[in-house]
């Protein structure tokens, strides 16, 4: 019997999984040992050990080996994972600067909502990492089980309970079905690493390969809330408490991208033929079908929600160009869409502080009474519609230049699609700012809001990646483009 | 194919109980195909668990077929054992009606279900025959648990470490939730 | 034996899962239809595995393990539920529509 040989670790690769983990115990220990006392800095601990764990990224980020492997190619660490990693980190950190007050004011345990924050984000910063299809479903489930319980977590709030249920069955039913979709094109290929699944399917097509990657795109739809699987979104968006609203449309919404770009990219990419058609038709329904129902909302968080929908529709065009730098242009994307929603949130969160609800009517004469939020909403809303030089303009002209420069048919309708939805989401983008600054204030609101300190740290944030990144894309270019692609060179291995 | 089934082969190592394995997993996929037929559409809450008890038993036996018997294991312990007890604890905590109750189906669904349920099987079917047609299992690994907990604890090392994170998460999220506060 | 016999199997478990899902109104009937599917997929798993090597029951172990999870947390959420509006019944939950 051969003997058990222990795997080599890279425990720098590892360091910021450990800092994580690390940061898991520790606030679970401080309720223990604090007791009440606990309450006053658990958020402040969860928020030191997230930015802690961004030394270790920083620390590999400017190694002399940017590329670490570990497992047989099962686990790699990259500039384009670190990217992702960082993104998922600093996106909780705003989280939980959301968090602060609203969970302190409120009914809710609280060293416990930031355990299961801070293992969740666990699961993504593995997720930026995965290559192999367990790893990929476990990760998947880490970042989602204490998502389910997080839209539920104001216990007696029958919306929350609401927003929780209808998350946590579409979920489950969305992994059990991506689960279907993995077992076959396992079978076909006899390995679960994506490298070796993309070379089997490359070599030979079958029935069961087509149905496993349509199962698994079906899978990965329902997860990032595309149409026609986006009903859950627009609930669970409105019903659970908003920092949580803002962890899933950003934090949560980019890791079930990162789990396609892996899948797809990685695997996928030599079945273009079976890909293409579904991704496009997902993209186009998305972007259409999502700006068309945020046009008649009349609340501020529903409206994010489906035009998150029609955002994810312009993210996952992209794929249909994979080899001709779509992959990049999602990962740009990506980020910049995570500074200007999450700013969003935190602007409406400080709003309906003292306005107690989130229609768009309450925001009206917003610039008379506190002009600096007023700037700051126009400025993410600007961002959203496309505006240069404000953040997301940069990823809308990555994404139309990666879908014409690959010329096929789905890719050039999809530009199209897009160009066409841009129109469409500006309308009602700017509906909002049109009402902040020129409607009328409500009768008695006169005096500035006033915005606590931790919240004006997250807009701070926020705005400051939305105009820095747009104004200067170049670093975010260079890390999002890996040295040397499996997708860029499918004839090399 | 159903002929192949039942053929005597040479008697190479795994393939001497060939015919009785075969016979086995016939009884068991009946019982199987049946009971969860009752899962979805039994009327008595209580006895639509006890039928996915007889489901997961199924499966269970046919991880032995399989000769893995470490799973097989795992899934009376795990599934029979913890999950099957949780779903009745669920039952009886939301004091569902011990007998029969009406208001469990959607009626208006049920064409669009057995549609759907129908609809994939056959295109499920037909890409399995097509694709994997007469492939015959081998059983490639020889002691299964000994490679299992090698497998386990080299290659799927990571995971591994991930999943006690999430049963962790899992566990404390859930008091949480259904305690009375 | 044929890898189609379970395969087989596992599709037509699957298929009846996802009715279960379609159809059942109660919570924790439509948990139950989906730990069929799961099931299905292990079956996929273990008899695929059986010719390819290891990876497929260790991929099975994980899905059993993390199936344990989701239902104890879906069980909470229905208990949850339960308290707060006396019923189970997902298609009463409309609070949240549009």
């Amino acid at each position: 019997m051969p003997d058990f040989v222990a795997p080599t670790l890279d425990l720098h690769a590892l360091a910021p999984e450990f800092v994580l983990a690390g940061v898991v115990c520790v606030l679970l220990l401080l309720d223990v040992v604090l007791l009440d006392r606990a309450k006053a800095i658990v958020g402040s601990i969860a928020g030191l050990g997230l930015l802690g764990s961004l030394v270790p990224i920083l620390t590999l980020a400017t190694s002399d080996h940017p590329t670490r492997t570990m497992f047989g190619g099962s686990y790699v660490v990259d500039s384009t994972s670190l990217l992702l990693k960082a993104l998922f980190i600093v996106s909780a950190y705003v989280v939980v600067l959301l968090s602060t007050n609203y969970i302190g004011e409120g009914d809710y345990w609280e060293s416990e909502y930031y355990t299961l924050l801070v293992s969740s984000v666990l699961g993504m910063t593995v997720m930026a990492s995965a290559r192999d299809l367990i790893s990929i479903f476990v990760a998947l489930e880490l970042l989602s089980i204490p998502a389910y319980m997080l839209a539920a977590w104001s216990k007696r709030d029958g919306r929350s309970n609401e927003a929780g249920m209808k998350y946590y069955l579409m979920g489950v039913f969305a992994s059990a079905i991506l689960l279907y979709g993995m077992s076959l094109l396992y079978g076909w290929s006899g390995s679960t690493q994506l490298s070796e699944i993309g070379r089997a399917i490359g070599e030979k097509n079958s029935p069961a390969v087509t149905l496993g990657v349509v199962f698994v795109l079906v899978g990965f739809a329902f997860k990032v809330s595309a149409v026609p699987f986006h009903m859950w979104a627009p609930d669970t968006y409105e019903g659970a408490p908003t920092p949580v609203t803002a962890f899933l449309a950003v934090a949560s919404k980019a890791a079930g991208f990162v789990a396609l770009i892996q899948v797809i990219g990685q695997a996928l990419v030599l079945r273009m033929n079976v890909m293409i058609p579904v991704v496009a038709v997902l993209a186009a329904l998305s972007m259409t079908i999502g700006n068309l129902i945020a046009l008649r909302q009349t609340n501020v968080i529903r409206m994010l929600a489906y035009s998150g929908i029609a955002q994810a529709g312009f993210m996952l065009a992209p794929f249909v160009a994979s080899q001709y730098g779509g992959i990049d242009a999602i990962v740009i994307y990506l980020v910049l869409y995570a500074a200007t929603n999450l700013g969003a949130f935190a602007v409406v969160m400080a709003i309906a502080r003292r306005t107690r609800s989130a229609e768009i009517s309450s925001f009206g004469g917003l610039f008379s009474y506190s002009p600096g939020l007023a700037v700051a909403l126009s400025v993410f809303l600007a961002s959203f519609v496309g505006i240069p030089p404000l953040g997301i303009w940069y990823g809308k002209l990555s994404v139309m230049r990666a879908l014409i420069e690959s010329q096929g048919r789905w890719a050039t309708v999809l530009a199209i699609f897009v160009a066409l939805n841009t129109a469409i989401a500006a309308y009602y983008y700017l509906n909002v700012a049109k009402t902040m600054w020129f409607d009328d204030a409500p009768e008695g609101e006169s005096t500035p809001i006033k915005v606590p300190t931790s919240l004006r740290f997250a807009v701070g944030i926020a705005l400051v990646a939305t105009i820095a990144l747009g104004v200067y894309p170049g670093p975010l270019t260079d890390a999002a483009t890996p040295e040397a692609t499996p997708a860029a060179a499918p004839s090399g291995r | 194919m159903i002929a192949s089934l039942f053929a005597a082969q040479a008697c190479a190592p795994s393939e001497c109980f060939a015919v009785p394995a075969n016979i086995a997993f016939g009884i068991c996929a009946l019982l199987m195909i049946g009971a969860a037929i009752k899962v979805v559409t039994e009327t008595n809450i209580v006895h639509a668990a006890l039928y996915l008890v007889v489901v997961l038993a199924g499966v269970g036996v046919n991880y032995l077929i399989l000769q893995a018997e470490f799973l097989a294991v795992t899934q009376f312990l795990v599934y029979i054992g913890a999950i099957i007890v949780l779903f009745l604890f669920g039952i009886m905590l939301t004091r569902a009606p011990m007998g029969r109750s009406d208001d469990l189906d959607n009626a208006k669904l049920r064409p669009a279900g057995i549609g759907a349920a129908v609809m994939l099987l056959v295109v499920l079917g037909g890409a399995l025959l097509s694709s994997f047609g007469e492939t015959h299992l081998v059983f490639s690994t020889a002691n299964s648990t000994t490679a299992l907990s090698d497998a386990v604890f080299n290659q799927y090392l990571i995971p591994f470490e991930v999943v006690s994170v999430m049963l962790l998460a899992a566990l404390i999220g859930a008091i949480v939730l259904a305690r009375r506060d | 034996m044929l890898l189609n016999q379970f395969l087989l199997l596992a599709a037509i478990l699957f298929s009846i899962g996802v009715y279960g899902v379609i159809v059942r109104r109660n919570g924790v009937l439509v948990l139950m239809s989906i730990e069929l599917i799961l099931n299905a997929v292990n079956i996929n798993l273990v008899a695929f595995g059986a010719n390819s090597g290891i990876a497929g029951q260790v991929f099975a172990l994980f899905v059993i393990a993390v199936a344990a999870a989701e239902v104890g947390v879906g069980l909470a959420i229905v208990l949850l539920i339960y308290r707060n509006r006396r019923s189970v019944d997902i298609d009463q939950l409309d609070e949240l529509k549009g």
